[in-house]
């Protein structure tokens, strides 16, 4: 053969970047990736490593040991998939590129005024956008903040720190708006409920204190000490395959993997068989949705019967037993919570749950999770959440072994000259911190719980219990709140909307009812600031384009524990801004700057001012130096010398709970809460020690109840595989893998609902099927999934799919389906989230109900659609 | 001589090596080793997922197919232009993106299914195994290999891997094309069930479970704490017969269990 002469591929690159590309956001996190750029442009995106610029020996890697197996950490970062396809999210055909007017929404309008001229509210969702200039944009946002402060005082502007977003520090979403409005007197705020683990939170913060926003802490050395001593591991509804991968990467994988080496047994409870227990499990036990409080309580009973409880530990580290051992066996209400009960609530067989409660009760058994699956995310979460702490008090919590875990959220070995390993990284200083605030703190004199904006909207007044405030003190879940507040103090109803990275439709309590809201008069200006043109920014009148990370200067550190070292790096631009956006920062400097404020607003502080900020504000100058680490552009910390004498857990309490009590009142576990009897004496939906919550004046969705007649499926909802919420819905490669989405017979990609065969026989659903799922509040278009992944009985959606009105608030194209999940809070003092586990049907979609949305909707079907990415911003644009 | 090593047990259907093939692809021109990969619809590295059993004995894996870098490449001799596809020094195929013609003899006669034929670029197109970037001297592995979280995924010299290797198989050895991507732990088919006494309503642990196949070899498991036995690593389309037998309980036998597909025989009760 010819020798042929072939030309060498030139692969050099003009720099590397380094960017967290997981999706968690507020001031760090992990998916640490490097970005390769050549000639401006991202050549690729590939996991960071640790010892680029380190000795690897230097970082001192750990190692924990079991039976012969190893786990250590690796060289490189575990950036999900998603975050290694950011590409597509900054270059997605979805980006807004200029800012946006709605048509026919006039800033000159009378308040609530309709047709030309007018505010046209109605037409929110409906109605398209024609681009502005940023002067134009930024000058109507100061005008409109100038007119509502003048009509109705500055609490007329409700700030949103929407939902999830990037991972910046100085040019972060989440609430820059909310610092200018505070510096102008005030407005009101949204604060977030923990809407990823409610369960704990409204419930195990009054059974083991206040822990980390409810979750078990002291949390240091949990895998240590599980990977050495527990002989079984529950993952009760956690998926460590799918929640890690948008805060802390991949590295859950590496130690599920290490434990099935080590001989450590993984029982995973779910409805569905989940990413994890697919590859993980050795038992697979499917309950249905919300139904885990009936299960719990059906161990307790069998751990009475045959008294295989830590008895003298709960003498001395619990109150409240027997309350509950008296509920338990029926003494209280004449009904034993016997596992043949608990077996027709929860449809697990009456023998598994003896087998479940016996293996629980031998072993040295630790529960595990990665935020809520189904079981704490749903009505009455806070139940589950309790019970949970009593099961894992009842075998001696805190003991080698015990534990509730986190799974890499916490517990990994501790780094050296790190001060704290929380998310919202306390250590910065109020200058870069205080925008978040705005998700993570009750901070605005007038609040509204995010759970509850719709209801404010629509019925005010409102009056709850707690604001649901992230960082708030389990007290603050007995303060009464009003919305408004009274008219002496400023308050008023919110007549204006700022809000970024928006996705309450599609991650909330029913977005239909949102979208209600959103269209309603009383709701003057909705400004809109997000990268994409999705789910709320439909809705907005002026829309602000916000940037991404690849497009800015910033510093961001991973103090999150996930990732298996931390770091910090200096995250040099990557590329210019796509089109004319701007990072959520600038675009709040230039409504400062038409408001006279913009001096004021930034300090006079350059982006390298601020990185220098955050260098001091860590004590990095004790780690190194500010010239080495700006040169280097990342510091890796070193695994702590001493960080195995770390105490795990709760091991001090479990040792000595006098001198180390909890932060409850007694210092101990309250199985029964004392404090939650004074306050709320007639709560009947969370009484003071859990029970089983079959229905209650907040939530009737239960299979006994008679809306299963009509509605006979319970839909599951867990976190996303192929997003962080709402984020990278857009991602192509994702959305062409067999859980990504179903390509439709008519070339739209359909959010998956995976349903059982047995459940999609009788309704003659295929596998591919377009079909919709629906209960009173809405329908939602998906694509069957017709497999052994799910429970009969039960289907599952995930939530944060873009919402794509047909019928705005009627029904949703796009997958969104939180737009139909239950308006009502946790229950009724719980302003959380119930958005798993609730009644729904199935069906085919006909073609009858096809011609009609076509024929009376035909601006919905016309919409530019990109067969990869799926919707597009310039379905939105109507050119001038 | 280069290989490619994929650990089934270690893959946990990421699917990172599918994103980030496409990462280094899609847009991005390596000509001649690869012109950019169309951004959906093809996979020069594809992963495929099995779902195996019924509720609630399922168990998933996934098999991550880069192209196989055959030593004997039906590819190569079917192909019309000589020296377009070509194997180079260290193992790995490549279709010289200036020489091919369109022709899709290759894409018919990979076996494997793992040529994909670009219609916009009149090119066929597959996995290079990053060839450009092991030449540039940077790399030593393909962008799969560096994104595996779990290090399902291996490559490097042959002789490095002789231990893996000689535990390994490759995908449809009958054909004789010699590909250069070895896999371990491959699952086998799997008969599942949990025994239960129906009056008690309790699990039977220790009940013991004997398999006989077709030529009469047994195997012999007992139920464990849940009341669950597992028989793994069965071979395809074989008929079995298992036989329960539990101290104070009636023995049970299943006849003609075959294993076309996974097998969950359910719950499963025995009388006393």
């Amino acid at each position: 053969m010819a020798e042929v002469k072939r030309k060498k591929v030139d692969v050099s690159i003009d720099k590397t970047t380094i960017k967290n590309l997981a999706m968690g956001g507020l001031l760090g996190g992990g998916g640490e990736c490097f970005v390769d750029v050549k000639d401006g442009k991202v050549v690729r995106i590939r996991p960071f490593k640790y010892d680029w610029k380190y000795d690897w020996e230097s970082l001192r890697p750990w190692k924990i040991e079991r039976n012969g197996q190893v786990l250590t950490p690796l060289r490189k970062a575990l950036p999900a998939p998603f975050s290694l396809a950011y590409k597509k999210r900054t270059f997605s055909p979805n980006r807004i590129k200029y800012p946006l007017k709605r048509v026919d929404w006039d800033p000159n309008g009378a308040p609530g005024s309709v047709g030309p001229g007018g505010r046209n509210t109605q037409n929110r969702g409906k109605s398209k956008f024609v681009r502005i200039s940023w002067d134009e944009a930024t000058t109507i946002v100061a005008n409109e903040i100038r007119r509502i402060h003048k009509e109705y005082g500055p609490l007329a502007i409700l700030a949103q720190g929407d939902g999830h977003g990037e991972n910046k520090t100085i040019h972060t979403p989440h609430g820059h708006q909310a610092r200018l409005l505070d510096m102008m007197g005030g407005f009101t705020q949204q604060v977030r409920n923990p809407d990823s683990w409610e369960g704990w939170y409204w419930g195990a913060k009054h059974v083991w204190g206040q822990g980390f926003q409810g979750m078990m802490s002291p949390a240091a050395n949990l895998i240590k000490d599980i990977s050495e001593h527990s002989t079984l591991v529950l993952k009760w509804g956690c998926d460590e395959e799918t929640t890690p991968w948008g805060f802390t990467g991949m590295y859950a994988s590496r130690i599920s993997q290490f434990w099935t080496r080590a001989g450590i047994k993984q029982v995973y409870i779910c409805p569905d068989l989940n990413y994890a227990a697919a590859v993980h499990a050795d038992k697979w036990i499917p309950v249905l949705p919300n139904t885990d409080a009936a299960l719990q309580l059906a161990i307790i009973y069998v751990w009475l019967k045959e008294d295989t409880w830590d008895k003298e530990y709960v003498a001395t580290h619990a109150v409240g037993m027997d309350k509950v051992a008296a509920y338990v066996l029926g003494e209280e209400d004449g009904i034993p919570k016997t596992p043949e009960w608990a077996s027709k609530k929860c449809g697990v067989p009456e023998w598994t749950i003896k087998a479940l409660a016996r293996q629980f009760a031998k072993n040295t058994t630790s529960i595990i999770h990665y935020f809520g699956g189904s079981a704490f995310r749903g009505p009455y979460s806070h139940e589950p959440g309790r019970l949970e702490c009593i099961l894992l008090g009842m075998q001696g919590l805190g003991k080698p072994g015990v534990h509730q875990c986190q799974m890499t959220y916490f517990g990994m070995p501790r780094a050296e000259g790190l001060g704290s390993v929380r998310f919202f990284n306390p250590e910065l200083p109020e200058r870069l911190t205080k925008p978040c605030w705005t998700t993570v703190h009750a901070w605005g004199p007038q609040l509204i719980p995010k759970t509850l904006i719709q209801d404010a909207i629509l019925k005010p007044p409102l009056v709850f219990h707690g604001s649901g405030g992230q960082e708030s003190q389990t007290e603050e879940q007995f303060t009464r709140y009003t919305y408004p507040i009274p008219e002496e103090e400023g308050g008023t109803r919110i007549h204006m909307i700022w809000t970024d990275t928006p996705c309450r439709i599609t991650c909330w309590n029913h977005g239909n009812r949102t979208i209600e809201a959103f269209r309603d008069p009383s709701i003057e200006t909705i400004v809109a600031q997000h990268p994409w043109l999705e789910n709320e920014c439909l809705y907005a009148d002026i829309i602000l384009p916000a940037n991404t990370t690849l497009e800015v200067e910033d510093i961001v550190t991973t103090v999150r524990q996930g990732p298996h070292f931390a770091s910090v790096s200096i995250q040099e631009q990557a590329i210019q801004p796509i089109g004319e956006s701007k990072s959520d920062y600038e675009i709040v400097c230039a409504v400062a700057d038409k408001l006279g404020l913009l001096d004021k607003f930034t300090d006079g502080l350059s982006t390298r001012d601020l990185q220098k900020i955050v260098f001091d504000a860590m004590k990095m100058d004790k780690l190194t130096t500010w010239e080495e680490f700006y040169e280097k552009k990342t510091y890796v910390y070193k695994t702590a010398v001493d960080w195995e004498q770390d105490p795990p857990g709760l091991r001090k309490f479990y040792e000595d709970p006098k001198n180390n009590p909890l932060k409850t009142p007694s210092g101990l576990l309250e199985f029964y809460s004392e404090r939650l009897a004074q306050h709320f004496p007639c709560d009947n939906e969370r009484p003071p020690y859990p029970k089983w919550i079959e229905k209650g004046e907040t939530h009737d969705e239960s299979l006994s109840s008679e809306r299963a007649a009509m509605f006979p499926l319970l839909l599951m909802s867990n976190h996303p595989r192929w997003r962080t919420h709402a984020q990278g819905d857009d991602i192509s490669w994702a959305r062409e893998t067999p859980t990504g989405k179903v390509l439709g017979f008519d070339g739209y990609r359909y959010e998956p609902i995976w349903i059982h065969p047995s459940d999609a026989e009788p309704r003659g659903i295929k596998d591919g099927d377009i079909v919709k799922v629906f209960n009173e509040r809405g329908i939602v278009l998906v694509g069957a999934r017709v497999w052994e992944r799910i429970r009969p009985g039960v289907v599952y959606v995930d939530h944060g799919a873009r919402h794509d009105p047909i019928i705005p608030g009627k029904v949703d194209r796009g997958g969104a389906i939180n737009t139909i999940a239950p308006n009502g809070i946790t229950s009724k003092n719980c302003v959380g989230q119930a958005t798993s586990g609730y009644l729904v049907d199935v069906q085919k979609v006909t073609n009858e109900e096809w011609e009609t949305w076509r024929r009376d909707y035909p601006e919905a079907f016309a919409r530019d659609y990109d067969p990869g990415a799926g919707l597009r911003f310039d379905a939105w644009i109507e050119e001038r | 001589m280069k290989v490619f090593v994929i650990d089934v047990d270690l893959c946990v259907g990421c699917y990172a090596c599918q994103f980030v093939c496409k990462d280094e692809h899609v847009g991005n021109d390596w000509s001649p080793i690869a012109k950019p990969q169309p951004d959906t619809g093809q996979f020069w590295m594809r992963l495929d997922e099995y779902i195996r059993g019924t509720v609630p004995k399922v168990e998933m894996h996934y098999i991550a197919n880069p192209c196989y870098h055959c030593d004997e490449p039906p590819c190569l001799t079917a192909c019309p232009v000589e020296g377009c596809i070509y194997k180079r020094e260290d193992g790995l195929v490549i279709i010289d993106t200036e020489m091919c013609t369109g022709c899709k003899n290759c894409v018919d006669a990979c076996p494997y299914k793992a040529i994909y034929f670009n219609d916009d670029l009149n090119l066929a197109q597959k996995c290079t195994g990053c060839a450009h970037l092991l030449d540039g001297g940077e790399w030593t592995v393909p962008r799969c290999v560096d994104a595996c979280p779990t290090e399902a995924i291996k490559f490097g010299e042959e002789a490095d891997f002789a231990e893996e290797i000689a535990r390994a198989e490759v995908m449809k050895p009958e054909l004789g094309c010699k590909p250069r991507v070895y896999y371990l732990n491959i699952p086998k088919k799997f008969i599942a069930g949990t025994v239960y006494d129906p009056v008690e309503k309790e699990i039977i642990e220790g009940a013991v479970c004997t398999l006989t196949g077709p030529d009469g070899a047994t195997c012999t498991v007992t139920t464990d704490g849940f009341g669950d036995f597992w028989f793994r690593g069965l071979a395809d389309n074989t008929t079995y017969s298992l036989t329960i037998a539990a101290d104070g309980f009636a023995p049970k036998t299943f006849e003609g269990i075959t294993t076309e597909k996974d097998v969950n025989l359910g719950d499963i009760p025995l009388e006393r």
